[in-house]
């Protein structure tokens, strides 16, 4: 049958370059790749996260969930509130944190979700905004940190106190590294499949015209719900990892211009909705962005904005994800000319 | 014959101006029913209506004896109500195959029974050899193949199809109605919304005439062009 | 003593200046089909504008405003022709551009000025209303502002171009059957658009700290405020922007500055679950 499944063997195959891509980057540190660089990958590690979020939800249905920072955000703060009030360290607080997370944004965003149209974005625009004015004026600055923020250990730092004091900082890099590049494979595989499923072309059938879908047996809101949920845990489990790898939690990670626009411009630049563009986009942009620090430097803000007026208005379809396309059937028809021959 | 659907008194307004006003409709088990109109009379509201895109503002629909006036669209396709729309609206950036997939999808739990479905329903279109292609690449007639191939692929009880000729040459209308009377053979019943009464005088057993949202003429389609109010609403425009 | 006078009267005020600025906001999310997320840096630039020419380039106070607010109805302009118009096609696509233009807006206000708040001083001195003392640049803002609500309605209703820009906001298909141009709609509406942030952030600068960002706050009170009034209804934004002023005056006296950020978002969350098309607006 015309649509029947590839066989097992053919499935296996497709598979060899990105598990060989997957080896290969959580082989780097063996490389010598240590300090710095190291903790330049588990950043963009934890970006990885928030660019998958998005693209998952935004970048099929094109509802922008703007909100991602919001929801980042909120899960850095439970994670260090937790700590501040209850002395829960960041190994136990991170899961509570990401189910507080997705509850808050739920109740949040439930309503908008259900509208069809742009409130959706523009309230998820704007509600990160709102969270930080809260937490740094009066009186609620007293309970939440204001604009100092609130200081908790790191992440595995109990484990890293046994070792001798000079072995301390590699050993935590390098178990941040390894922890979210684990996440980050678990996360990216199942947001692939997710993306490429029934319930995926849902989402995107959602985006392209949803009265249709709504018309033609699509149950529009419970898609849109879930896909949120996916999003917003994927989102959430970044914050907590953020606050939780880089404290003191500031209203640093709440604003877009920290926790949206990177991955916002991976995804427009690595092609929406295609999950493996802007998931190189944003590992190519990170490491971009450091070596082009003395550059570019404060300049990064405006220099990601220009790019993505000039990206969404000449090439909305993305760059990346062409790129990859062009270059998967140039290895295809090198590789079938060899094995024909 | 027992009734599939009953439209009971439904009324739609949009501001100020009446877009359906209390119009009763019924419809048998199997029947092809035709409804015809000028343009603006209400024939596509009245399918939003019963499709649930648009929730009436009085009145009642009833289907297959359940009463589903206030019931999402998505529910009511799963109920065995799936409608087209007006110029073939299909996700143009999806393909083919998933346009008519997604909507088995929804309907049946049961992934194989899902895929057997979509199947059966581009092998009814004539649709197999397009399955991979985008919509955007497709003609005017396949374009509405699609929607027809997506309306029937839920298993429906009843479909209504909003002007399913329009812009198609006289070759391709005859496969479209070949594969209504197939449909109709297998008990699917139709609401076929026309501008034109041409088309259904074969089709339709019956029909029902709009005029400014209000019904003005119910039989058969011979008795309608003898009407004297259907010709009066259709002078100039031709009834033909 | 005075508490309920105070509220009102401030209230009121402040609905005024809200209601200017969401006016705005709702001709364009009327006639482009989506919010402009540019509009709030207008209202900063049109302050930072008005601060630096005459501060730096020296000209008088009187001179100074209204090239500012022109400046920013330009950038209004500039920002709809070369960023909203070619991204109409894609919803998505308008909505990042013209955040991206809020956010370089601000960023380049951050490196030129700094994070300090910038100070405009127009009309200095008190008076008194009903027991309560209000600066006399409070009574120009209202003035200011009411003159400009009635002009905007009359220039909706009564010019040919504003009976464009409503038929444009009914509907594109429809206008362009009448043989309007939506393009030259959309233009027009930038620039009034423009012209009216621009007037609201020269007249609230003396009374706000403008920092770079501090267009996102009044971005937000004008989004709750149509969503409230619904899209494009004159009537509705006028009855929301009072019920908004109000709200949020209440909430500073009795719950502080701070607390008082939630409103917004209060409005539209509530809007959204009992009246999705707003307090007056239509059904679907």
């Amino acid at each position: 049958m015309a649509f029947a499944k590839p066989s097992i063997k053919r499935r296996l195959v497709r598979y060899v370059p990105s598990i060989t891509i997957m080896v290969a980057y959580s082989c780097i540190p063996l490389l010598g790749i240590r300090g710095f660089w190291l903790d330049v990958l588990t950043r963009a590690n934890i970006f990885a996260l928030l660019t998958l979020s998005l693209d998952l939800y935004s970048g099929t249905t094109f509802y922008l969930n703007l909100g991602i920072s919001f929801i980042a955000g909120s899960s850095a703060y439970v994670v260090a509130l937790l700590y501040r009030y209850l002395g829960m360290v960041p190994e136990y607080s991170i899961i509570p944190a990401i189910a507080v997370a997705i509850a808050l944004s739920t109740v949040i965003f439930l309503p908008s979700i259900r509208v069809r149209g742009v409130y959706f974005s523009v309230l998820s625009l704007l509600l990160p905004l709102i969270m930080v004015s809260l937490i740094t004026s009066q009186p609620l600055s007293l309970y939440l940190g204001g604009e100092g923020g609130i200081p908790l250990p790191s992440l595995f730092s109990s484990y890293a106190r046994m070792l001798p004091p000079r072995e301390r900082i590699p050993f935590l890099q390098l178990t941040w590294f390894y922890l979210t590049t684990a996440l980050t494979i678990v996360a990216a595989v199942l947001s692939y499949k997710l993306a490429y499923s029934n319930f995926g072309f849902m989402l995107r059938a959602i985006g392209q015209d949803e009265e249709l879908a709504e018309a033609s047996g699509i149950d529009t809101t419970r898609v849109k719900l879930l896909g949120f949920l996916v999003s917003s845990t994927l989102a959430a489990t970044a914050g907590a990892l953020y606050a939780a790898i880089r404290p003191p939690v500031t209203v640093d990670v709440l604003i877009p211009a920290n926790t949206l626009v990177p991955p916002l411009t991976a995804v427009i630049l690595g092609g929406m909705g295609t999950i493996i563009g802007p998931l190189a986009t944003n590992y190519i942009t990170i490491v971009a962005y450091e070596l082009l620090w003395d550059a570019i430097g404060r300049w990064r803000t405006i220099a990601y904005m220009l790019l993505l007026i000039v990206l969404v208005i000449l090439k909305p379809q993305g760059v990346v994800f062409h790129i990859y396309l062009k270059l998967r059937k140039a290895i295809a028809t090198k590789l079938s000319s060899v094995t024909w021959r | 014959m027992s009734s599939l659907l009953v439209c009971e008194g439904v009324t739609k307004r949009f501001g100020g101006l009446v877009a359906l006003n209390n119009v009763s409709i019924e419809v048998g088990k199997g029947e092809i029913l035709g409804i015809i109109g000028p343009n603006g009379s209400g024939k596509t509201t009245l399918i939003n209506v019963i499709s649930g895109v648009l929730l009436p503002d009085d009145g009642r629909v009833i289907f297959d004896g359940k009463d589903v006036s206030k019931l999402k669209p998505h529910v009511r396709v799963s109920l065995g109500i799936s409608r087209t729309f007006q110029g073939s609206r299909v996700y143009p950036y999806l393909p083919v195959y998933y346009n008519v997939a997604l909507s088995a999808r929804s309907v049946y739990r049961d992934p194989e029974i899902a895929r057997a479905k979509t199947n059966w329903a581009l092998t009814v279109t004539k649709l197999i050899a397009e399955a991979v292609e985008l919509p955007i690449n497709l003609t005017p007639f396949k374009l509405r193949m699609v929607e027809i191939a997506r309306a029937i692929v839920t298993n429906p009880k009843l479909v209504l199809l909003d002007e399913p000729f329009a812009g198609l040459s006289a070759e391709e209308v005859e496969e479209v109605i070949k594969i209504i009377n197939k449909l109709n053979n297998l008990g699917v019943t139709f609401i076929i919304v026309e501008h034109k009464l041409r088309y259904l005088m074969k089709l339709a057993e019956r029909v029902v005439v709009l005029n400014n949202g209000i019904k003005i003429f119910e039989g058969p389609p011979s008795e309608a062009i003898k009407d004297r109010e259907v010709i009066q609403v259709y002078l100039g425009g031709g009834v033909s | 003593m005075g508490e309920l006078e105070y509220i009102l009267l401030f209230g009121l005020f402040h609905s005024v200046t809200y209601l200017v600025f969401s006016l705005g906001f709702s001709l364009v999310f009327g006639v482009a089909r989506l919010p402009n997320l540019a509009y709030g840096s207008l209202y900063v630039l049109s302050s930072y504008l008005a601060h630096a020419l005459s501060s730096y380039a020296g000209l008088e106070m009187y001179w100074a405003v209204p090239t500012a607010v022109l400046l920013a109805g330009a950038v209004s302009l500039v920002v709809g022709e070369l960023v909203v118009k070619p991204a109409l096609k894609m919803p998505v696509s308008v909505f990042i551009t013209t955040m991206a233009v809020a956010y370089i807006v601000e960023e380049v206000l951050n490196m030129l000025m700094g994070l300090r708040p910038v100070v405009l001083s127009l009309y200095p001195g008190t008076s008194s209303i009903l027991g309560i003392a209000v600066s006399n640049h409070w009574l120009l803002v209202v003035g200011v502002c009411i003159l400009m609500v009635i002009s905007l309605t009359i220039f909706l209703l009564r010019t040919s171009t504003g009976r464009a820009i409503r038929a444009v906001a009914e509907s594109w298909e429809e206008s362009m059957r009448l043989g309007i141009d939506p393009l030259r709609v959309l233009r027009v509406t930038f620039l009034v658009t423009g012209i009216y942030a621009g007037v609201t952030g020269v007249l609230l600068a003396p009374l706000k700290a403008m920092t770079p960002s501090a267009g996102w706050s009044p971005l937000f009170a004008a989004f709750a405020i149509v969503v409230l009034g619904g899209v494009g209804n004159l009537i509705g934004t006028v009855v929301a922007s009072v019920i908004y002023g109000l709200l949020e005056q209440a909430v500073v006296y009795f719950l502080g500055g701070g607390i008082a950020r939630v409103v917004p978002l209060l409005i539209v969350v509530l809007t959204l679950v009992v009246r999705p098309q707003g307090l007056l607006g239509r059904g679907e």
